[in-house]
């Protein structure tokens, strides 16, 4: 339970929104469910929805729209394609299938070692760069974009070393 | 008058003593209709013996003599008729009112109703004039199977199966 | 302030602020809308009221107007095509909504939402009234650019609940439903889940789409998207009859239009296949709560009377009309002017107006069994003629007392919610909380059962006699007595809740004098609503009908003959049944055979709203018609015309042939409806927003009203001056005071036989608060035992902390034999 195990940070989060303007606080207590549960299920919904005194379905629809809260449980680390319009003209849609294929999974799905889910979203206004990805693990989230199967390969091959995934991170970056 | 003119019809008369006769000995012999005529209506079947009709009800709205009745309900995968999600529970046709224009073909979506080729429609009473769904029904053909039937989930989901492109 | 404008050439002058398309609406120019809808704040998400805006140019230097060459003002065109949904109207603008650029813009909009709507309209129950295909044929083109194969897949059936069935295909995202959810109903339980072509509709209450009102988003969907469980696959729009007719669930009267076919299950006769709104801007708007839309199946019920049915040794056997007429005429002559008439106000004026002449020529007594007092008081003291809820503002204020308007009356609850938000001061009193509560200025608690103290402390603030200073109450009522004597007008809501008759009587009157107060009587906006239990009870009132105060074994001691219609008081308290069984005559009139007529020596079989014309009044006081929708069920009759053939027999003289001559007897006899008629009833005007005509992607799928927006009484005024009356007293003694608390779903005939809504209908438990929980000590699945008047039952019970102290909540009507608030011993039950 949220509001035993973290009386303080609620509070704090709290603290930092007007006293009659609870709801805006939803997004950081969506992330420290998140936090703590891994994934927001529904109970984790319910639970973030009745500290701030929104129905379930509210705040359900926000953990539907941004791709940084999951409802569904992946792996370690989600590598989230945008396949919107613009992307997919510069064979972001492609790319997508062709990595799946590579991992041989199907799209949303983690690799059998637990290691990977491949996810398609939508807009990470970065079109420019397509086909891009997100890849979001331990340490945050980062953008990998003109992304090639190659280039995606290799990086996914460098998380799956144990040890090196803060190293893939740095390189992939710079 | 002039006896030559009689004899010339009377010659004619000869002649045709010894044509074939044109008359069919009805109902003994039946005259062959053509590709196109337009008889007593039927509701078609698909090879696996679904339904084609979905109870859309358009075959009522443009019958032009209100002799067509519809009333639909809703499939389930255990109790499916047709594809998709509507089939027709109730299908009346009364053939009185009806003046056999094919509008109804012409408005079906499906191709579920055809006038077909029967025009040998007579009836003892009003009554017997009204054709339901299950006289129009054509039987389940060779392969498919009879109506209702028990159907995989998600299988038969779309009333219109695999349409290919309307352009 | 006003703005002019042309819009396709043609001058238009509107308020300042209205949006470009309520503005093209009014001069009669249809801008093509999905999002946008008059009821709701625009959002600009579908982009098909797309228009070429010129506005006048001005020197940026100077912010002087640029002319043209000939003197007027220089119109600037802008390089795109703007929303007229989202944008209000300027001085001087030239609109253009029918040029070649607009056109074609909103072409290219619809061909982008057909990229992946389904092409199922011949089986989608909006095809025929669908916004969406009528705005394809107008505007679409007759090709697609989309390859149909690349169209997206997904659920077809996808239930949100029991009530509401969602096709995920067919929905273009345009966020009505939701947002009438959220903005207009206050309950946001379906939201928007996922983003882009992905985005779904989900909802996580419990049941599914868990809110009264539904319903109304399958109106304004403007695609098949949302269905309704009732009418799924039911009938095509275009083969629907229509009748008006007014919801007999409430007394707020909203106007329905019931959607007619003949169905081969009735024998080729009609049924209703629907029930829709019926526009009334002063009444229901375009809204109707979920037990109106889907509460109508108890009118084809299998076990609905079909002939009458008269006691033979002991046993009651179907007979003629006839023989059940003179045996029933018998009963009543024999006893006379003992005899008594029971209704109730589920009946209509013509049914009440009869039956209180047939009782009045026999000597005997007409009494109304819903046991609240108040409707003489709301004769004079009701609101003013031209009262509409939607009107108020912000300086008005209404005041609801001992009632809970979203169990008790739907519409009344969002219409002051509304209100509330344009800024009228709403102020709620009563013993718990309730969803009222939310959007109250002033949230007054009182003691269980103490309503009338309340509203005496707040008569006493607003210059009441100086003797009610005990009742001075708390800062919250203090503070509300201020908000309502500042108010411009008042408006007084008052229920039943936690009070018997005496109570409802003291409420009443304490809630006349605060209308009184500053003059207010009898001004629209102002005065007196009673929440009645019933759809006409104040008809019922207005008739001549009155309840008994002491309760209906009083009214039956002494008398001989009963004759009840539509009533069933031993269905509602089996302990009843004892002075029924002692009438030498009991003679029953109902759509069913109920606990009351299984006693009873005749059963008249009546008829269903569905089936009848005739007047309802309701709480507000507006007098409105009913029109039949379908035949009458075979052996029925109208309840007026068996009170009719029954008085014949009695040689007296009642009107048999048709209802509008019973309302003309009315219309001569009954003070507040001197001259009125049928014909007044049917009077039309035009209403804003217009609904249901050709451009149903405006309003939605609402019908227009052409059959009467119905005559609002005047009340007499104050007349003699009327004297307060101290509340009455609570008898103590025991542990807790048991409050039936109204529920809309609750056990009655009308849900019992509608098997739709059946999932929800309250369950019977008591309803306890945690801390009373543990102090009887009780386990969380056992049950109590409570006992009051040597009577004892056995409950589950549940809890809930909006239970006040001292008291204990249970569901009306949902199986326990209590309508008055009663103090109980609560205890554990062995076992």
């Amino acid at each position: 339970m949220l509001a035993e195990n973290y009386t303080q940070e609620i509070e704090a989060i709290l603290a930092k929104y007007p006293s009659d303007q609870k709801r805006s606080a939803v997004m950081p207590l969506l992330f420290l469910a998140q936090r703590e549960y891994g994934t927001l299920t529904n109970e984790a919904i319910t639970e973030v929805g009745e500290l701030i005194g929104l129905q379930t379905t509210e705040v359900a629809s926000l953990v539907g729209f941004y791709s940084l809260y999951h409802d569904r449980p992946g792996g370690k680390y989600r590598i989230q394609v945008c396949t919107d319009l613009p992307c997919a003209l510069k064979g972001a849609q492609a790319f997508a299938d062709e990595l799946c294929e590579k991992l041989d999974i199907e799209m949303g799905e983690t690799t059998p070692d637990g290691q990977v889910t491949i996810e398609q979203v939508m807009c990470l206004a970065a079109c420019d760069r397509a086909p891009l990805f997100q890849l979001q693990g331990p340490n945050g989230f980062r953008y990998h974009e003109d992304q090639s199967i190659g280039s995606a390969m290799a990086l996914i091959e460098s998380l799956r070393v144990r040890g090196q995934v803060d190293r893939a991170h740095r390189l992939t970056a710079s | 008058m002039n006896p030559l003119e009689l004899l010339r019809g009377l010659a004619t008369t000869l002649s045709m003593m010894f044509e074939r006769p044109v008359t069919y000995q009805y109902p003994e012999i039946k005259r062959p209709v053509r590709e196109r005529f337009k008889g007593r209506h039927e509701l078609k079947r698909y090879d696996n013996g679904l339904e084609k009709c979905i109870g859309c009800s358009l075959c009522a709205a443009a019958c032009p003599a209100d002799a067509i009745f519809v009333e639909s309900a809703e499939n389930t995968d255990e109790e499916r008729y047709s594809p998709g999600e509507r089939y027709a529970s109730t299908y009346e046709i009364n053939m009185l009112r009806c003046i056999f224009c094919g509008y109804c073909e012409d408005a079906c979506p499906t191709e579920a109703i055809v006038l077909e080729h029967n025009y040998e429609l007579s009836f003892t009473n009003r009554r017997d004039a009204i054709y339901t769904r299950d006289m129009l029904l054509v039987p389940a053909p060779e392969h498919g199977r009879p109506t209702p039937m028990v159907t995989a989930p998600r299988e038969f989901d779309r009333s219109i199966p695999e349409m290919a492109d309307p352009q | 302030m006003s703005v002019t404008l042309t819009i396709d050439g043609t001058e238009v002058t509107v308020p300042e602020g209205t949006l470009l398309v309520d503005a093209a609406k009014r001069r009669g120019t249809d801008v093509p809308v999905f999002c946008y809808h008059p009821k709701m704040k625009p959002v600009g998400m579908c982009r098909v009221c797309l228009v070429e805006i010129g506005r006048p140019a001005r020197d940026r230097a100077t912010g002087e107007s640029l002319l043209d060459e000939s003197g007027d003002p220089l119109i600037q065109f802008g390089p795109n095509l703007e929303t007229a949904c989202t944008i209000t109207v300027g001085q001087g603008w030239q609109v253009r909504v029918s040029s070649e650029k607009a056109i074609q813009g909103r072409k290219e909009i619809v061909e982008y939402l057909l990229t992946s709507h389904p092409l199922d309209c011949p089986i989608c129950d909006k095809g025929g009234e669908c916004p969406l295909q009528d705005l394809t044929m107008g505007h679409g083109s007759g090709e697609s650019r989309f390859l149909f194969d690349d169209k997206i897949r997904l659920a077809k059936r996808y239930p949100l609940g029991e009530l509401i069935f969602l096709d995920r295909e067919r929905c273009i995202q345009c966020a009505r439903c939701t947002r009438f959810q959220d903005e207009i109903v206050g309950d946001p339980v379906i939201g928007f889940y996922e983003r882009g072509r992905r985005l779904e509709i989900v909802t996580y209450s419990d049941p599914g789409f868990d809110s009264y009102f539904s319903g109304n988003t399958t109106d304004i969907c403007p695609v098949g998207a949302l269905t309704t469980a009732d009418f799924r696959f039911g009938a095509r729009p275009w083969e629907l009859n229509s009748a008006a007719s007014i919801c007999p669930h409430c007394p707020v009267g909203c106007n329905l239009t019931l959607s007619t076919r003949r169905e081969a299950s009735n024998a080729g006769r009609d049924v209703v296949k629907r029930v829709m709104p019926r526009q009334n801007e002063q009444v229901n708007e375009i809204w109707i709560c979920d037990k109106g839309r889907f509460v109508h199946h108890y009118a084809r019920s299998p076990e609905r009377l079909t002939s009458p049915r008269v006691r033979k040794n002991g046993k009651l056997v179907k007979a003629s009309w006839n023989e059940a007429l003179t045996r029933a005429a018998e009963g009543l002559k024999g006893a006379a002017s003992s005899a008594v008439g029971i209704a109730s106000g589920r009946l209509m004026n013509e049914d009440l107006f009869n039956l209180k002449e047939l009782m009045a020529a026999l000597g005997g007594r007409a009494i109304l069994v819903d046991s609240m007092a108040g409707g003489n008081l709301i004769q004079r003291y009701g609101v003013g003629v031209g009262s509409n809820l939607g009107s108020l503002g912000k300086r008005d204020a209404v005041l609801v007392i001992a009632a809970d308007l979203h169990e008790e009356a739907p519409i009344w609850w969002l219409r002051l919610k509304q209100a509330a938000e344009r800024g009228t001061t709403l102020i709620v009193a009563n013993a718990r909380a309730t969803r009222l509560d939310d959007y109250a200025k002033h949230r007054v608690r009182y003691g269980p059962g103490e309503a009338v103290q309340a509203a005496l402390g707040l008569l006493h603030l607003n210059g009441g006699d100086p003797e009610l200073a005990r009742f001075e109450g708390d800062r919250a009522l203090k503070s509300a007595a201020r908000a309502i004597k500042r108010a411009r007008n008042v408006t007084i809501f008052f229920g039943q809740e936690g009070l018997n008759y005496a109570g409802t009587e003291a409420l009443a009157r304490a809630c006349a004098l605060i209308t009184e107060s500053k003059g207010r009587v009898g001004k629209s906006n102002n005065g007196l609503v009673a929440v009645w239990p019933r759809a006409n009870t104040q008809g019922a009132w207005d008739m001549g009908l009155r309840p008994e105060p002491a309760g209906l074994h009083r009214a039956l001691a002494g008398a001989v003959a009963a004759y009840i219609v539509a009533a069933d008081p031993v269905g509602d308290d089996p302990a009843a049944a004892a002075p029924f069984e002692k009438l030498s005559t009991l003679i029953v009139q109902d759509l069913f055979l109920t606990a009351t007529a299984e006693l009873a020596d005749v059963v008249l079989p009546a008829q269903a709203f569905v089936e009848r014309a005739g007047t309802f009044t309701s709480g507000e006081r507006r007098v409105q018609r009913l029109y039949p929708a379908v035949g009458a069920l075979a052996g029925s009759l109208p309840d007026w015309k068996i009170v009719a053939n029954l008085a014949h027999r009695l040689e007296v003289d009642l009107e048999d042939k048709a209802a509008p001559l019973v309302f003309e007897r009315i219309a001569a006899a009954v003070p507040d409806y001197l001259g009125l008629s049928y014909d007044d009833l049917a009077a039309v005007e035009p209403q804003w927003p217009e609904v249901g005509g050709a451009d149903l992607y405006f309003g939605g799928t609402a019908y227009a009203n052409k059959q009467g927006l119905g005559v609002q009484l005047a009340p007499r005024g104050a007349g003699r001056p009327l004297k307060w009356k101290a509340p009455p007293r609570a008898s103590a003694g025991k542990d807790l005071l048991l409050t039936p608390v109204t529920v809309l779903y609750d056990r009655g005939s009308a849900l019992r036989h509608s098997r739709l809504l059946e999932g929800r209908i309250a369950p019977l438990q008591l309803i306890l608060h945690p801390d009373e929980i543990e102090r009887l000590g009780l386990s969380e699945a056992g049950e109590v035992e409570i006992s009051w008047d040597g009577r004892s039952e056995r409950l589950k019970f549940a809890a809930s902390t909006d239970v006040p102290p001292g008291s204990a909540l249970v569901p009306r009507g949902a199986g326990l034999a209590l309508s008055d608030p009663t103090p109980v011993t609560v205890r554990r039950s062995n076992s």
